[in-house]
């Protein structure tokens, strides 16, 4: 448990590092810049019920489980 | 709608008034029924961009912005869109396309008289043009009162875009939109022909082609007008307007068509061109656009 | 007709102005920006109302002579001009087939009684498994709507099958800084999970035959997240998640059992069933990222977890879609899972020893690899609204062949044989 927490406050540092190391990149980023942003493909995850899913399935064959969203029913898959 | 189909030679012709100018849509096609449907679907879109965006109307968002008095006017994505697009040619023309210019009309008036405004009034209108000074945010628009955008300058252009992008998806057919001298071609027409375009004689507009242009795909757009200007010193001063200096630019082309892969890009990149006045050839030739200046 | 180098009706004098060669490039990306707001669509612009969505999915999943799955879904999302949406979903999963009990093989042919009722009949070398049928159905809703900066997303959960009831609520802000390229995301869920197996829930470590039915025990799943995400340049973006879950309460598999062994033999002399702790701390770090090539786009992720269990495991996604003409596309997938085992993980459990606090020979907490190969194929087909997508999967599960604590007849053994799985998923997007 202990262990875990210290784990969590190292892994809070690394995410603020990169945070506050992007900054001068970003600004780079024009508004029209946005094109490929902007389309369907350029989504961590561009088809979300596909990926619930693989998730279930994953779940149901894995000891592991979550890391990309708060969301997420549990059942009883054997 | 006062919408009129003829067939000429082996293609139709749709026509329609919107936008304060004639539009056509042309269709490669013998199917008079797809033909009507090309029509319909452009002069839909038409009269709704129009309605949208046209600051002569009291029912639109353009009306919202220009009359909040500095109140924050959260719009919607299309608008947006629009916006972004005008920032993005703001910025990659040092400020020289900026849509809160519009303001100026109000003491220039290019009726081919020799009245020019006094430089008093001219520096007391400026005061209230700069997107510098305007906040946008997040699809909010926030802007100090005097102001005013209009976003005529790329409406018309974008109509056509818009129009031919529904005609292309309501028909298979080759077809050519053009919303009073703003075209697109769809593609090369059956028998591999291009679409033929007569480009006016900037003095005769609508009697005298002074060139052909075949264009089988993109967009095409002129800036320019020759029967707006006012006489000054001697000068000739066209309607382009240099929003930093709020006078006309001097020894701008009287007309100048670009042809881009979209409507919008050939018109910014015309106006871009007339802007630079005596530079314009320079300019297109650094871009590496079809082009033709008068 | 000359256009461009030709000399025009008119030359002007040329003016020292500066050189601008990219405009046209920076001005075609300006517009293609402008068209993507809704061209294809159409309806979104159109008058600004609200549009519809449809989405379909249908999994067909099938385990080499273990489980079958066919879970097909439906989800209506309802979007409107400024930016809310509505969701709703149904799911159906059917379910038939068998899954491993948890015991070894006998050594002699036997017959097994299961707490479901069930009666099989099985070689002496075989893995035995329970076989079971079922359905579940899963409503699940969601709303978002953003507030300047500010995004919050609600949603709920509710799933029911024959011997588990699952109900559920998240919640979720993102707040985007420095013009949308950061933005960060705060969430936290909760989950309320019930076990109602047939004949009850266990003790643990009791005989199988003797079950005991001790009322509900719900399992309670508290999540909470924290995620960061950054746009990098105009292809490039990656995202950090940072993941804790709470579990409490009967986290126990109810039919899985752990055979009670001949420490000498490996005989199978009896079988009990199973222990696990009553809390579960899980954490995980997701690292993702999306590169944009001109029109391909790579796709990779990595996953570290780890829980007070003692297990860990790492998880290596790589996805690439290759645009193969305008409205086609065909993904290869590939993914490496491996975890390391529990500390309860036993394959037995031997007659005569004392017994350990929690024990489970459940595969999926002992040392496990799985990969996954799979490619993606969508289309649109010309004329006709709508998106395709059709997916193949090989999912691979590698256990410990020979585990350690194995004794007598047992080595000899394949006690996690090789699971393959094969998985067909459908989807269909339809924008009206």
């Amino acid at each position: 448990m202990r262990q875990g927490t210290k784990r969590l406050v190292r892994t809070l540092l690394l995410l603020v590092a990169v945070g506050s190391a992007s900054g001068c990149a970003a600004a780079k980023i024009r508004p029209w810049d946005r094109d490929l942003l902007a389309e369907k493909q350029m989504q961590y995850i561009p088809y979300p019920m596909v990926h619930a899913l693989d998730e279930h399935v994953y779940f149901s064959k894995e000891g592991s489980t979550g890391g990309s969203d708060a969301a997420g029913g549990g059942c009883g898959c054997n | 709608m006062s919408e009129a189909l003829a067939r000429v030679e082996d293609y139709f012709v749709g026509r329609f008034t919107a936008m304060a100018g004639p539009c056509e849509v042309l269709v490669d096609s013998d199917d008079r029924a797809r033909a009507g449907r090309a029509l319909r679907a452009a002069d839909k879109e038409a009269r709704r961009i129009e309605r949208k965006f046209s600051r002569y109307r009291s029912d639109n968002v353009i009306e919202r912005i220009n009359r909040a008095r500095g109140r924050p006017i959260p719009v919607d994505e299309e608008t947006a869109s629009l916006i972004d697009y005008a920032v993005a040619c703001y910025e990659m023309s040092a400020g020289m396309l900026d849509i809160t210019s519009g303001v100026l009309r109000r003491v220039w008036r290019f009726d081919g008289s020799d009245r020019v405004p006094t430089a008093a009034a001219v520096r007391e209108v400026l005061q209230h043009v700069g997107w510098h000074r305007v906040t946008w945010e997040n699809a909010t628009l926030t802007m100090p009162a005097g102001m005013e955008i209009d976003l005529g300058g790329v409406g018309k252009e974008y109509a056509v875009d818009r129009a031919a992008a529904l005609i292309a998806a309501e028909i298979g057919d080759s077809f050519l939109v053009n919303f009073g001298g703003d075209l697109y071609a769809s593609g090369w027409r059956r028998g591999e022909r291009p679409w033929r375009v007569g480009v006016d004689d900037p003095e005769q507009t609508g009697e005298a082609a002074l060139y052909r242009i075949d264009l089988p795909r993109g967009g095409l757009a002129t800036s320019g007008d020759a029967r707006r200007f006012v006489r000054w010193k001697g000068k000739r001063l066209g309607h382009i307007l240099n929003p930093k200096t709020g006078w006309p630019v001097e020894d701008a082309p009287r007309s100048v068509t670009v042809i881009a892969s979209t409507c919008v890009e050939a018109g910014t990149l015309s106006t871009l061109a007339s802007l630079r006045g005596p530079g314009a050839r320079d300019f297109l030739r650094e871009q590496g656009v079809q082009f033709r200046i008068i | 007709m000359q256009l461009g180098a030709g000399p025009g009706p008119e030359g002007g004098p040329t003016d020292p102005a500066p050189r601008a060669p990219s405009i046209r490039g920076k001005l075609k990306a300006a517009a293609c920006m402008l068209f993507a707001s809704g061209v294809p669509g159409m309806a979104r612009a159109a008058d600004a109302g609200p549009t519809t969505q449809l989405d379909i999915t249908g999994l067909y999943y099938s385990e080499a002579s273990r489980v079958s799955v066919i879970e097909p879904t439906a989800r209506f999302t309802r979007l409107y001009p400024n930016g809310q949406s509505f969701f709703a979903q149904l799911g159906i999963d059917a379910i038939t087939g068998a899954s491993p009990s948890g015991t070894v093989p006998s050594g002699t042919t036997q017959t097994v009684t299961s707490a479901s009722g069930t009666v099989t009949t099985r070689s002496a070398s075989e893995i035995p498994t329970t076989k079971f049928k079922d359905t579940r159905v899963a409503l699940d809703g969601g709303w978002t709507k953003p507030f300047k900066s500010f995004t919050p997303t609600l949603g709920g959960h509710f799933s029911r099958e024959k011997d588990y009831q699952s109900i559920g609520a998240n919640g979720k802000l993102s707040i985007d800084f420095m013009h949308r390229l950061t933005t960060l995301t705060l969430g936290a869920g909760y989950n309320r999970d019930e076990v109602f197996p047939v004949g009850g829930t266990t003790a643990g470590f009791t005989d199988p035959s003797l079950i005991i039915g001790t009322g509900s025990d719900p399992k309670r799943v508290t999540t909470g997240m924290v995620g960061l995400s950054q746009v990098f340049t105009r292809r490039w973006m990656m995202a950090m998640n940072l993941s804790r879950t709470h579990e409490q309460g009967y986290l126990t598999e109810p039919y899985k059992l752990l055979s009670l062994v001949d420490g000498t033999t490996g005989l199978t002399v009896g079988e009990l069933t199973e222990k696990r702790p009553s809390t579960r701390d899980r954490t995980s770090v997701l690292v993702n990222s999306v590169y944009h090539l001109t029109e391909n786009v790579i796709y990779t992720s990595y996953r570290y977890y780890w829980d007070d269990w003692d297990l860990r495991s790492h998880t290596l996604e790589l996805k690439y879609r290759n645009v193969l003409a305008d409205n086609t596309f065909l993904e290869p997938h590939l993914r490496y899972y491996t975890q390391s085992s529990s500390s309860f993980f036993k394959s037995n459990l031997i007659q005569g020893d004392p017994l350990p606090e929690f024990a489970t020979s459940d595969y999926r907490l002992g040392p496990l690899t799985t990969v996954t190969l799979g490619a993606t194929y969508g289309f649109r087909p010309r004329g006709s609204p709508g998106e395709w997508t059709v997916r193949l999967e090989y999912i691979g599960q590698l256990g410990d062949h020979h585990p350690n604590d194995a004794v007598g007849a047992l080595r000899q053994y394949d006690l996690y044989p090789t699971v393959n799985t094969g998985t067909v998923v459908i989807g269909y997007h339809l924008d009206f």
